[in-house]
């Protein structure tokens, strides 16, 4: 049995001494300073090539592949602690039960939308989407374009029913939207079809459920050879989207000076499925909106020949809308500007 | 109103209908039915009982002793009634039988003596809520101890018609005018009226119409002999669960009339007519009347009024005078059925506010025709009523009214134009069916081929129907909405248009609220409260658009600057808290408005049609054409008579505010230090660079504030600081709006201790700032 040559003795023990240095290491941080102290430019295992000129030259050759074969191992011994320490550093991650999801604190504030213009961007965002231009038309209108355009004449108790707020310049303050039926004829080449919601006026005492200020959106096609049947149909699918349900409706007579027939519509009601009850007021039908033929009249007024023209047109109450979408029991918090009202939107 | 189904199938046959179930069909072709309501049910153990005998009671003052013939046998009840009587006919109700009012009659004691049964009044009864005595059967020849469902008209249906429904049908505001939308919805036919009356010679009085415009028919007639007295049961009753009281013959004769035709009427005591002349005019200055309520009526020139060789007697169509009223005495008198002017009617009833029965029908505009039949209508119950009454006068016929005058309306239309509009076809709705329909409702039908004259009866041509567009109603209701087939329409698939303001409300509205600011919709009109209590700016006079009639004392002008209402919510948000965080020191609020602000300078937009504005003779010729009376004259005087609309911009307004510490009562003055007032500040500016930027804009700078505030009105005190103000300027050197802080004399009239920092900006300017050019990478 030869002996082994003094430097053989020393890689073996250093071998050892690195394995055993590198199972201590607990920490990625140690294992890594333990990495540049061994296999680093001026590390210890490096550093042992600079002793070639000591070493026997029939054994340089052996010497040389010893030290790389220790480096070797030394690198993979590392390599293999480090993949055993990430392991049980994932498996401790995966371990927190620390985090508490109930305290959580916003770090950033958002702000809300007013429930009006939020049903009315749905409303807008239907009719968009089946070809309606949205158009908005002003407040203070002409006695023209909110009466006499309208098929209303002065004489008319329509004058007196809609109570109005008249203003010193004589002008006054639109009661429907559908004062901009005639601004849109004059707007629009026919066919079109629009909508133009907005803020209408009333001359009438404020309680739970009147307001002087409300919203409403009206609908306007002008096209040729517009039926019943095509309210019909129209209003059918325009209601259903925007209820977000299949609804059930009905005409009544309904008396508008500037609609030919006019109606009320009515939709089946949907807390009793039309078996009656309160909400309905025990007739299983909701009164929504008041529509009808564009009368010849307003036709004319608009620039239109009501022999080659007809038209559909109805006047959706917002205010009545966002009442029943959100649940809002009286009218003046729509505009009564509270901040503990409107944050819940 | 409300309709009695047993007085309507007094003209029409409705046997074999239910009225409950029909009320749902009635509501989707004729009107609105709010409530259906039983009457006189539950009633058939009640007897007729004819009182013999009245003893007193020996142990009560209030109670006396009657003994009641029920025919069969004789009975003692005891009874409290005030009005008990020897020889009245009344209710008897035997023990055992519950009311529907609730009452159980026992066989019992009253005070120590049987009592098997009870007489009852109108409120045991539940027919009405009179109890002053008993249901007095006075009038009825039923032997005694008849069911009284029997021996009285009892067990009715009344439709609640819903008022707002009927008020285009001047013709539905009579019982007959129901009918006859009945007999057509039953195809039955209509039973006609009882007119037939033998007339005196001799003129009623000297009548002269002279207000023609406000009486289109004056007709009257002189009845002598009458005898007041209780009007018969049946009458009385049906008056009661019609809503109408009682009170005599001939006042009830006036009242049935007017609910069966619809047509008012007035009755005087030709006693109280002085002279022997009537006269219609209208009333003269500083003239007055008391009328029937006990009321002095201070009259005005446009009132119209019936006099007597003295002066006013009556307010036509509205009330009589109490001097002629119908007395327990009256033997003679004049009665007046007419026909007025329903814009004079509604004009007076409201200025004086008295809507009676009679003004709120005159106002309905009703057919002249009818006053001749209300007239000979109250003349037949007049004389059932009263056995020893006779007309002494012909029945006087006066004003412009004729019905040779007036020719009908004739409508002519095509039966293809009709369905095309209801889109229906020929076989779904024939011609046929068509004429019959407008038959049924008294329209004369001529048809040749397609093409169609259809004459209005007169009872539809003062008001509803007046185009043959109208007559697509007619035909649809009673063939049935639910019956036409719903169509989709045919339309040209086009993007639609939406204007550019509109889309970048959106995004301002969407961008503000991720900013944490709360969206805001407040009035229109500035608030004069929040104004002085906050010592805002007063704005100089005529920078603000005025009302003339302001609802509150708070809302008399149109908001200038959306800035005061706004500042008003965040100031309350401060106290109330927000977002669940209760008001305490650093709450910190953002709010902002998209809205109208009014400012009165010429736009050019006149609320009128540019045809009418700047069109050639020829378009203005083009424009017109077709258009007709009313209309016409309404486009014309407002092309004449138009006035430029005030500037109506869409603005943007915010405010961001927060509570400061301090605030115990009595210790507002609290003076931030000037870091509050700049973090408030850059949060502002910050959100308005988040937001152009969002926008794809390119920036905005700052500019100090110059003296001619950009967007506000000139103020005499300034609202905002100056030294703390800045004017948002773009690069086109546009100044789109301004930023500030509170004037500190603002911020110390807060309600707490509290800094804000407004901003306000005008949209369409927004809408022109540039877009950001992109440089290039």
């Amino acid at each position: 049995m030869s002996e082994l040559p003094d430097w053989q003795i020393e890689i073996d023990q250093a071998a050892i001494r690195w394995q055993a240095e590198i199972d201590d290491a607990a920490a990625l941080e140690a294992l890594r300073s333990l990495e540049v102290r061994a296999l680093g430019k001026a590390g210890e295992i490096p550093g042992l090539m600079k002793r070639i000129p000591q070493i026997p030259p029939q054994d340089r050759k052996a010497f040389g592949q010893a030290v790389n074969a220790l480096q070797a191992h030394v690198a993979a011994t590392i390599e293999a602690r480090r993949q055993v320490l990430v392991e049980a550093l994932i498996a401790a991650e995966l371990q927190d039960a620390t985090f508490d999801p109930a305290a959580v604190a916003l770090p950033l504030k958002l702000g809300h939308p007013h429930p009006l213009s939020t049903v009315q961007a749905d409303i807008e965002a239907i009719f968009t989407s089946m070809g309606f231009h949205v158009l908005d038309y002003p407040e203070i209108e002409s006695e023209f374009d909110n009466f006499e355009a309208l098929n209303i004449p002065g004489w008319h108790p329509a004058r007196e029913m809609q109570d109005t707020f008249w203003l010193e310049s004589g002008h006054l303050l639109r009661t429907h939207t559908s004062a901009g039926q005639v601004r849109a004829m004059h707007q629009f080449p026919a066919p079109f079809r629009a909508i133009f919601p907005g803020k209408v006026y009333r001359y009438e005492a404020t309680d739970a459920s009147h307001e002087h200020t409300f919203h409403q959106v009206e609908g306007l096609m002008i096209d040729r050879k517009v039926s019943v049947g095509h309210l019909l149909d129209s209003m059918r699918t325009l209601l259903s989207a925007i209820l977000q349900r299949e609804v059930e409706i009905r005409l009544r007579p309904g008396y508008f000076p500037f609609v030919e027939p006019g109606f009320e519509l009515d939709i089946r009601c949907q807390v009793c499925a039309g078996d009656g009850c309160s909400a309905c007021k025990r007739r299983g039908w909701l009164e929504l909106l008041p529509c009808g033929l564009v009368h010849p009249n307003v036709l004319r007024a608009g620039g239109l020949d009501p022999e080659e023209w007809q038209g559909w047109a109805f006047g959706l109450g917002l205010s009545r809308l966002v009442m029943m979408r959100y649940g809002v029991p009286d009218v003046r918090l729509l505009m009564g500007g509270d901040l503990r009202f409107l944050s819940q939107f | 109103m409300l309709v009695s189904w047993r007085w309507l199938s007094q003209f029409v046959d409705t046997r074999g209908v239910d009225p409950l179930h029909f009320a749902g069909k009635f509501t989707t072709t004729v009107a609105e039915i709010d409530d259906v309501v039983q009457w006189g049910f539950g009633l058939r153990e009640v007897r007729v009982a004819d009182v013999i005998a009245v003893a007193p009671h020996p142990n009560a003052d209030k109670l006396r002793l009657a003994t009641v013939d029920l025919g069969e046998r004789t009975v003692q009840v005891v009874c409290g009634a005030p009005d008990l009587a020897v020889g009245m006919r009344v209710p008897f109700v035997p023990p055992g039988v519950t009311l529907p009012s609730g009452i159980t009659v026992r066989d019992g004691e009253v005070r120590g003596v049987a009592s098997p049964g009870m007489l009852a009044s109108e409120k045991d009864l539940g027919l009405s809520d009179e109890n002053a005595g008993l249901l007095s059967l006075d009038g009825c020849d039923a032997p005694a101890g008849t069911p009284l469902h029997l021996a009285i008209e009892l067990e009715d249906v009344l439709y609640d018609v819903d008022n707002k429904a009927i008020t285009h049908r001047p013709d539905l505001w009579g019982l007959y005018g129901v009918a006859r939308e009945v007999a057509a919805m039953l195809d039955k036919p209509l039973k006609p009226f009882d007119l037939s009356l033998d007339f005196a010679s001799p003129a009623p009085l000297t009548i002269a119409v002279e207000a023609p415009e406000a009486c289109p028919r004056y007709t009257c007639a002189r009845v002598a002999g009458v005898a007041v007295q209780p009007a018969p049961v049946n009458a009385r009753l049906l008056l009661r669960r019609l809503g109408t009281r009682p009170i005599s013959n001939l006042v009830d004769a006036t009242n049935l009339v007017m609910l069966e035709t619809g047509n008012p009427l007035h009755a005087f005591d030709a006693r109280f007519l002085r002279g022997n002349a009537i006269t219609v005019r209208r009333a003269l200055p500083h003239e007055t009347l008391t009328t029937l309520d006990g009321q002095l009526r201070h009259l005005q020139a446009h009132d119209c009024v019936i006099c007597d060789a003295v002066g006013p007697v009556a307010l036509a169509g509205i009330m009589g005078g109490a001097d002629s009223e119908i007395r327990p005495d009256t033997t003679e008198v004049v009665l007046e059925a007419a026909n007025f002017d329903a814009p004079t009617i509604r004009r007076t009833a409201m200025r004086l506010g008295m809507r009676s029965e009679s003004s709120a029908r005159f106002e309905k505009a009703l057919d002249p025709a009818l006053a001749a039949v209300a007239a000979r209508r109250f003349l037949k119950l007049c004389l059932a009523w009263s056995p020893d009454a006779q007309i002494v006068s012909h029945l006087a016929d006066v004003g412009p009214f004729s019905a040779e005058a007036k020719p009908l309306t004739v409508l002519r239309t095509t039966g293809s134009y009709l369905r095309e509009r209801l889109g229906v076809t020929a076989a779904e709705l024939p011609d046929a069916w068509l004429d019959a329909c407008l038959t049924r409702l008294e329209f004369q039908v001529a048809r040749d081929g397609d093409a169609l004259a259809v004459t209005i009866p007169s009872f539809r041509a003062t008001k509803d129907v007046k185009i043959a567009e109208d007559l697509i109603e007619e035909l649809g209701r009673h063939y049935g909405y639910d019956n036409v087939r719903s169509e989709a329409p045919r339309v040209a698939a086009r993007p639609p248009y939406t204007p550019p303001l509109k889309l970048l409300e959106r995004q301002v509205r969407t961008t503000l609220v991720h900013a944490g600011l709360t969206e805001q919709v407040l009035y229109g009109f500035d608030d004069e409260d929040t104004r002085k209590r906050l010592g805002l700016a007063e704005p100089a006079p005529l920078t603000r658009v005025a009302v003339r009639n302001p609802i509150a004392s708070a809302h008399t002008h149109m908001r200038r600057n959306v800035l005061p209402n706004l500042l008003a919510v965040a100031e309350k948000g401060l106290v109330q808290g927000d977002d669940g965080q209760p008001a305490r020191k650093g709450l910190n609020i953002g709010v902002f408005e998209i809205g109208r602000v009014f400012v009165p300078e010429k736009s050019n937009d006149r609320g009128l049609p540019p045809v009418l504005v700047n069109g050639t003779a020829d378009d203005l010729a083009a424009y017109t054409a077709g258009m007709e009376g009313e209309m016409l004259r309404g486009v014309l005087d407002a092309r004449a008579g138009s006035t430029p609309l005030p500037l109506q911009p869409i603005r943007l307004g915010i405010v961001i505010a927060e509570r400061l510490g301090g605030g115990a009562e009595g210790s507002k003055l609290v003076f931030p230090a000037p870091e509050v007032t700049h973090r408030l500040l850059q949060q502002l500016i910050a959100t308005l660079h988040h937001l152009l930027k969002w926008l794809g804009k390119e920036p905005l700078t700052l500019q100090a504030r110059g003296p001619a505030a950009s967007l506000g009105a000139p103020d005499a005190t300034p609202s905002w600081r100056s030294d703390l103000g800045f004017d948002l300027v773009a690069t086109t050197g546009e100044t789109i709006g301004f930023v500030a802080a509170l004037h500190p004399r603002v911020r110390i009239a807060l309600d707490q201790p509290a800094q804000a920092v407004v901003a306000e900006l005008d949209l369409t300017a927004l809408e022109r700032v540039p877009a950001f050019k992109r440089v290039n990478p």
